[in-house]
């Protein structure tokens, strides 16, 4: 194979959340096959653990830390002389102008090889602007959340902006393909996330676990205080059976409120950030995701890939691409604690379901194996190849 | 206790039905043993389901003696029989239904018993939320806030809620009404719903989620109520309907049926029509039959005239049982070419064509057309620093390519510059883009189809191939910009700041100009205007004008051409013009923009007005100051105090303070003199002397008709048609139809080196200047001088314009084309019968005006009567009218 020339951008190249997983994972992959991949990362978060532990070159545009605002017009703020939002505007002006200079810099030093850009979050691409009209550099745009969870963010508007004239806006589903089609984008495509791992397990095993697990930041929008209040409703009916959280957030105090006030201290247990996922899923049985926003998550696809059956909430079209109910999993309304608490008990107490459940499970993850998602970047790369024709630009 | 128990806590009895729900039926019992109301009695009726759906519910009502299953025999084939089966095998006071695949919230029945006790309605209905969005159903509107005790008559919108699983009935009202679901149809819940709603005295709706609609998306098997696709759905569907209109009927509401029937078009039909292209031939005959038939039944077309337009047009021509029409509309409706060309105009409004070949025109309130469908595409874009280029295909879906031309634009929007792009003999479309300032430059397709402009923002998403070109050069850059609305623009941006911050302040003085005046300066022109009206009127200047600033033409521009001549005395002389950088004016005049500061200034100062149709309502005229009003033609219409319909009192004010302040009149005739003093009601004085205007008509040479066709690029050798309408003031869209007309005189004309003329009225002299004409017309509707035209023209064709008169002059063949004469006349008024006196024949149609010019014998025999009508109205016109009128005012 032609090597290629390979740049994810981020937000953070570091830190533990599904962007930055599904990055590592593919860049790893693109490495083996020894393509030349580098990360451009606009921010980053001194001192936390990174998935990208291995070999690869990284460029952080604002060490600093210096986070772009959203843009805005300075002459009505002038006029009612709001003079702090005028510098901040100028401010970002400048160093927007300022850093882009010097990403066509950091890409000039490929030369005219053809690179491809992968911007896996929507806000690195204001700073790519001047490489849509490079004849060797195609720029693929990403969006990690569902069509939904994206309009109800300024991400919507950066959206609209930036991602009109890259070569491939590759969204989580299609159903969120079609609602981008709804604001005439003909550049849309579809790629799943990759699952770094699958393992199958014993399903008798598994259930004798007798663990309830859910992963992710411990923030608001992951909704387990839904999750906590569900297990609560049926802790009693499930008596030798426990929930496991594995993550760390602001809301870590609240939640451990929730659960003493809910009389589980010795039920529920918030563990703390985990760096191998892996391994706690694998001393699990279920997997619970009770978010109120996500595109396609990676702890329920990396859940299932060990063969957990997973229940979700109903939160974005990808919960319906990872989990088919009534095949290898539930799903529910959002915030409906009953429904949930429902399912986790039909589950625990039907073993024959639990076992044709968790079957399902692993061999429904093939759909995201990374053998199979490596071959769908390969021919999106072939799909966008050669170069543009170079007698339209001078 | 208990009494008090049962006064409040009534007994409740859930109906829940199941057919082959083995996947969803434990949830759905799962949410009623959980419900936070105790007082409930569940009957579960198994529809002898073949899955283990009868199993399920038996395991899971084991133990929980509240909890009943019924097991039918047999099939039922619908939810009518196992519902009625619930209720009557239950003995709740109150009564609510659930589907096997669908589940309550947790507070669901309490909610509901609660809300039934507070208000004492017949039944109350709750939120549906549906599982494919979370979105409450069906009309946000009926659920989105608590209502107590409303009936359906004062509330049609209520016709749109046809579920009977979120509300909860008393026994009692479905028993004095022996209101039970229809056996043997499917969709029993519009009729069942539909006749609860007309029984019930009062109703409440409780903005709460209540029911869990399930809605399988990717399901093998679709749910019945949703194989839209086999035809007996559609048959059950309007059978439910029809059962529900003989119950109107039966039930002295046929009042309301108006309102079901907006409800059946704007949901139930809507879901078949939006399916019509998937079906099949033999669904399609039969849906167009059942629907033909059903709509008729009900309705008349004045059931669709509220609908939006494409519900309107659709149902309009099912109802007409014009199958191609529909076919045809659906494809215009979805950018498909049509099997014909459908869409025509009538001025600017747009209709749909029916296939019946009989007129539209009473029908066609029900075809309109808000606009047309505009499809393009852009190709092979290229950008360089002095051109941008690309092969441009523009199609008006359903309108004949031959009907419309094309302009390409890139427009600034805040500076509003604009340039045009030049459409190459291909679709390749060029800009010259050399000198383009900065700023971003969105290209707009501006499309003329017969006399209408449509315009399009040009979206990158119909552009073909790659098109991200970046140009730099030293000054500036030049892209092919996107903006968030996907609207494709030239972006300039300067290259070097200092220009960038030039451009910048440049800017600010492009958008002030275009803004309104602002205060400071609106109060400097306040102040100059009461300095100037102080200011003593100048003997020796004069200001003319004539037909409002738009033209240098008619009496005041000969009268202004002698005055120059002569020289006897140091006049000064100014025009007073719309667009004064756009109008030659030979000699010493001095041009104003009309209705500016310096025009204020030169109306106070000046002693002399010249005019032809008004300006004294432009300022105070002061007594000293000299009005000389030459009008502009011969009266056939009525006019002044005697025009049709009665003058409003601000007109009739207007008109006085234009007449009152004339000094002199010119009149042509005595014939004029009488209709103009009584018209106008002017007392002053009359100068009967002929029009200055026409003196050209009697003096003029060979070689100033040569060099008119020389402006005009016209050779000697080639014949002349002259043609001007007037203008019709109760229709200003009718110049409209003679776009066919000119092509059809194009095409007709036998003589080749035969050139038609047309002039517009002058308040319409730009309609034309967008569109392409054939090769033998020529646009001439803004040329200055229209008696120039006369002097090379051979035959004029009129209608009741004031030409017939100032053409007769020169004893040419007139022809009169006069299609709307009756309607002419009733709406004006004419001063005498043209019919009679007319020098010419009068055609009622183009093909009889094509007669007359292939055949000229016939036409030269009225000849005769030009003569006739010259000595009537043209007596006084020797050649020398101006000199007459200056004479008499400036010596």
């Amino acid at each position: 194979m032609h090597r290629k020339n390979i740049v994810f951008v981020l937000n953070e190249y570091n830190g533990l959340g599904g962007a930055q997983r599904v990055a590592s994972i593919l860049a790893k992959e693109f490495i083996k096959d020894k393509h030349n991949v580098a990360v451009l990362s606009i921010n980053e978060k001194k001192g936390e653990i990174s998935y990208f532990n291995f070999k690869i070159p990284v460029k952080v545009l604002h060490p600093n830390g210096y986070r772009a605002p959203m843009p805005i017009e300075i002459a009505p703020n002038l006029r009612s002389l709001k003079l702090r939002k005028v510098i901040k505007e100028l401010k970002r002006r400048y160093l927007l102008k300022k850093k882009r200079l010097e990403v066509e810099k950091f890409f000039s030093t490929y030369g005219d090889e053809e690179v491809f850009v992968i911007v896996v979050q929507v806000y690195g691409m204001q700073w790519l602007e001047p490489l849509l009209y490079k004849k060797n550099i195609r720029i693929i745009g990403q969006s990690h959340e569902s069509y939904k969870a994206s309009k109800n963010s300024f991400r919507f508007k950066r959206i609209l902006k930036y991602y009109r004239q890259i070569d491939k806006f590759l969204l989580l589903t299609s159903k969120d393909k079609q609602s981008f089609e709804m604001h005439d984008f003909t550049n849309t495509g579809v790629v799943y996330n990759p699952t770094a791992f699958r393992q199958k397990t014993d399903p008798r095993k598994r259930y004798k676990n007798k663990t309830i697990i859910s992963t992710g930041r411990l923030v608001d929008n992951k909704g387990f205080d839904i999750l906590i209040q569900a297990f609560s409703e049926i802790s009693q009916q499930i008596p030798d059976w426990n929930l496991f959280i594995y993550g760390d957030g602001p809301e870590k105090a609240n939640l451990q409120a929730l659960i003493e006030a809910l009389n589980l201290k010795n039920r529920v247990f918030l563990k703390g950030k985990v760096e191998d996922v892996k391994s706690v899923l694998t001393i699990s049985s279920i997997f619970v995701l009770t978010s109120r926003a996500e595109g396609l998550p990676m702890s329920l696809i990396e859940a299932q890939s060990c063969g957990l059956p997973c229940i979700s909430t109903d939160c974005a079209p990808g919960i319906r691409e990872i989990i088919k109910e009534y095949k290898n999993g539930y799903v529910g309304p959002v915030d409906d604690i009953q429904v949930i608490a429902r399912h986790m008990k039909r589950l625990i107490l039907n073993e024959n379901l639990f076992y044709s459940f968790s079957n399902n499970a692993y061999d429904h993850s093939a759909k995201f194996d990374l053998s199979n998602i490596r071959k769908q970047w390969y021919s999106i790369f072939e799909q966008l190849g050669g170069r543009k024709d170079e007698s339209t630009t001078e | 206790m208990k009494v008090l128990q049962n006064k409040f806590m009534p007994k409740l009895s859930v109906v829940v039905i199941a057919y082959n729900n083995e996947l969803y039926i434990e949830e759905a019992l799962e949410s009623l043993a959980d419900q936070t109301y105790s007082n409930l009695e569940v009957v579960v009726v198994n529809d002898s389901s073949t899955d283990s759906t009868g199993i399920i519910i038996d395991k899971f009502i084991k133990g929980k003696p509240n909890f009943k299953a019924i097991h039918l025999k047999e099939n039922s084939g619908g939810c009518s029989v196992p519902r009625n089966t619930g209720i009557s095998n239950s003995t709740g006071e109150y009564i609510m239904f659930l589907d096997g695949d669908d589940w309550y919230t947790k507070d669901a029945c309490e909610k509901m018993v609660v809300a039934l006790n507070k208000t004492d309605s017949d039944f109350v209905a709750g939120q549906v939320i549906r599982t494919n969005n979370y979105e409450v159903w069906y009309y946000r509107q009926i659920y989105s806030r608590e209502r107590l005790h409303i009936n359906i008559r004062e509330f049609p919108i209520l016709f749109f809620d046809s579920l009977s699983v979120n509300k909860i009935y008393k026994r009692s009202f479905l028993n004095k009404h022996n209101l039970r679901f229809p056996e043997g149809i499917h969709y029993e819940d519009i009729v069942f719903t539909g006749k609860a709603y007309f029984l019930a005295d009062s109703v409440s709706i409780i903005p709460e989620p209540i029911y869990y609609w399930r809605v399988v998306e990717d399901a093998e098997v679709k749910s019945i109520t949703n194989q839209r696709y086999d035809f007996k759905n559609l048959k059950n569907r309007i059978e439910a309907h029809r059962q529900l209109d003989d119950f109107l009927k039966l039930n002295n509401a046929f009042l309301y049926q108006s309102h079901k029937n907006n409800k059946f078009l704007r949901h139930d039909l809507k879901l078949y029509t939006n399916d019509y292209l998937y079906y099949d031939e033999d669904y399609k005959e039969k849906f167009h039959k059942l629907i033909f038939d059903y709509l008729n039944e009900v309705m008349d077309p004045y059931a669709f005239i509220i609908l939006p337009e494409k519900e309107r047009i659709m149902y309009y021509l099912l109802f007409m049982g014009d199958r191609e029409g529909f076919e045809d509309f659906i494809y215009y409706k979805n950018g498909f070419s049509t099997k014909q060309d459908r869409l025509y105009n009538v001025g600017k409004q747009y209709y749909f064509q029916t296939t019946n070949s009989r007129s539209n025109i009473k029908c066609e309130k029900f075809l309109k057309l808000d606009k047309v469908e505009i499809n393009y595409r852009l190709e092979d874009i290229s950008l360089k620093e002095n051109e941008f280029s690309f092969d441009g295909i523009v199609e008006l879906n359903s309108i004949n390519q031959k009907e419309f031309t094309v302009l390409w634009i890139l427009k600034n929007r805040q500076t509003r510059e604009s340039i045009y792009g030049k459409q190459l003999k291909s679709n390749r479309v060029v800009f010259d883009i050399t000198s383009l300032n900065f700023g971003n430059f969105y290209l707009t397709i501006l499309i003329n189809h017969l006399g209408n402009t449509h315009k399009k923002i040009v979206k990158f998403s119909n552009i073909i191939g790659d098109c991200n070109i970046k140009i730099t050069s030293s000054v500036s850059t030049k892209r092919i910009f996107v903006n968030h609305k996907n609207s494709l623009a030239i972006q300039v941006t300067p290259v070097k700041l200092t220009k960038k911050v030039i451009w910048k302040f440049k800017r600010r003085k492009l958008l002030k100009n275009n803004d309104k005046a602002s205060i400071v300066s609106s109060i400097i022109n306040y102040i100059c205007k009461r300095i100037i009206e102080k200011l003593p009127v100048k003997k020796n200047w004069i200001l003319f004008e004539s037909h409002m600033g738009k033209q240098f033409s008619d009496s005041p521009k000969y009268i202004y051409l002698e005055l120059c001549k002569k020289k006897r005395r140091k006049y000064k002389f100014f025009w007073s013009l719309e667009q004064p950088d756009l109008i030659d004016i030979p000699g010493s005049a001095k041009k104003v923009k009309r209705n500016s500061l310096k025009h204020y200034y030169y109306l106070n100062r000046s002693k002399y007005w010249v005019d032809n149709q008004g300006m004294a309502h432009l300022t105070k005229k002061k007594s000293d100051q000299v009005y000389l009003q030459t009008w502009h033609g011969t009266p056939l219409k009525k006019m002044g105090y005697e025009q049709k319909g009665i003058l409003e009192k601000n007109e009739k004010k207007k008109l006085k303070l234009q007449t009152r302040s004339w000094d002199y009149f010119i009149s042509p005739n005595p014939y004029s003199t009488k209709v103009f003093k009584k018209a106008f009601r002017y007392s002053g004085e009359v100068l009967e002397v002929g029009y200055p205007r026409n003196d050209i008509l009697k003096n003029f040479s060979k070689m100033t008709a040569d060099n008119i066709r020389r402006k005009l690029d016209i050779a000697n050798a080639n014949k002349i048609i002259l043609f001007a309408p007037t203008f019709r003031d109760w229709e200003p869209d009718a110049f409209r139809k003679i776009y066919y007309d000119l092509y059809k005189i194009s095409q007709c004309i036998k003589d080749t080196n035969t050139i038609l003329l047309i002039r517009l009225h002058y308040l319409l002299s730009d309609k034309l200047s967008n569109i392409q004409l054939p090769y033998n017309i020529k646009n001439v509707s803004s040329y200055q001088d229209i008696q120039e035209l006369y002097l090379i023209t051979d035959i004029l064709i009129t209608d009741y314009s004031s030409v017939m008169f100032d053409f007769s002059i020169l004893n040419r063949p007139i022809i009169f084309y006069c299609y709307d004469l009756e309607e002419y006349i009733a709406r004006r008024g004419t001063y005498f019968n043209l019919v009679n006196k007319a020098p010419g024949p009068i055609c009622r149609s183009i093909n009889e005006v094509l007669y007359f010019i292939n055949n000229s014998e016939e036409l030269s025999k009225y000849l005769e009567d030009v003569k006739g009508f010259r000595s009537e109205f043209g007596m006084l016109e020797d050649g020398n009218a101006t000199s007459r009128v200056i004479s008499k005012i400036f010596n």
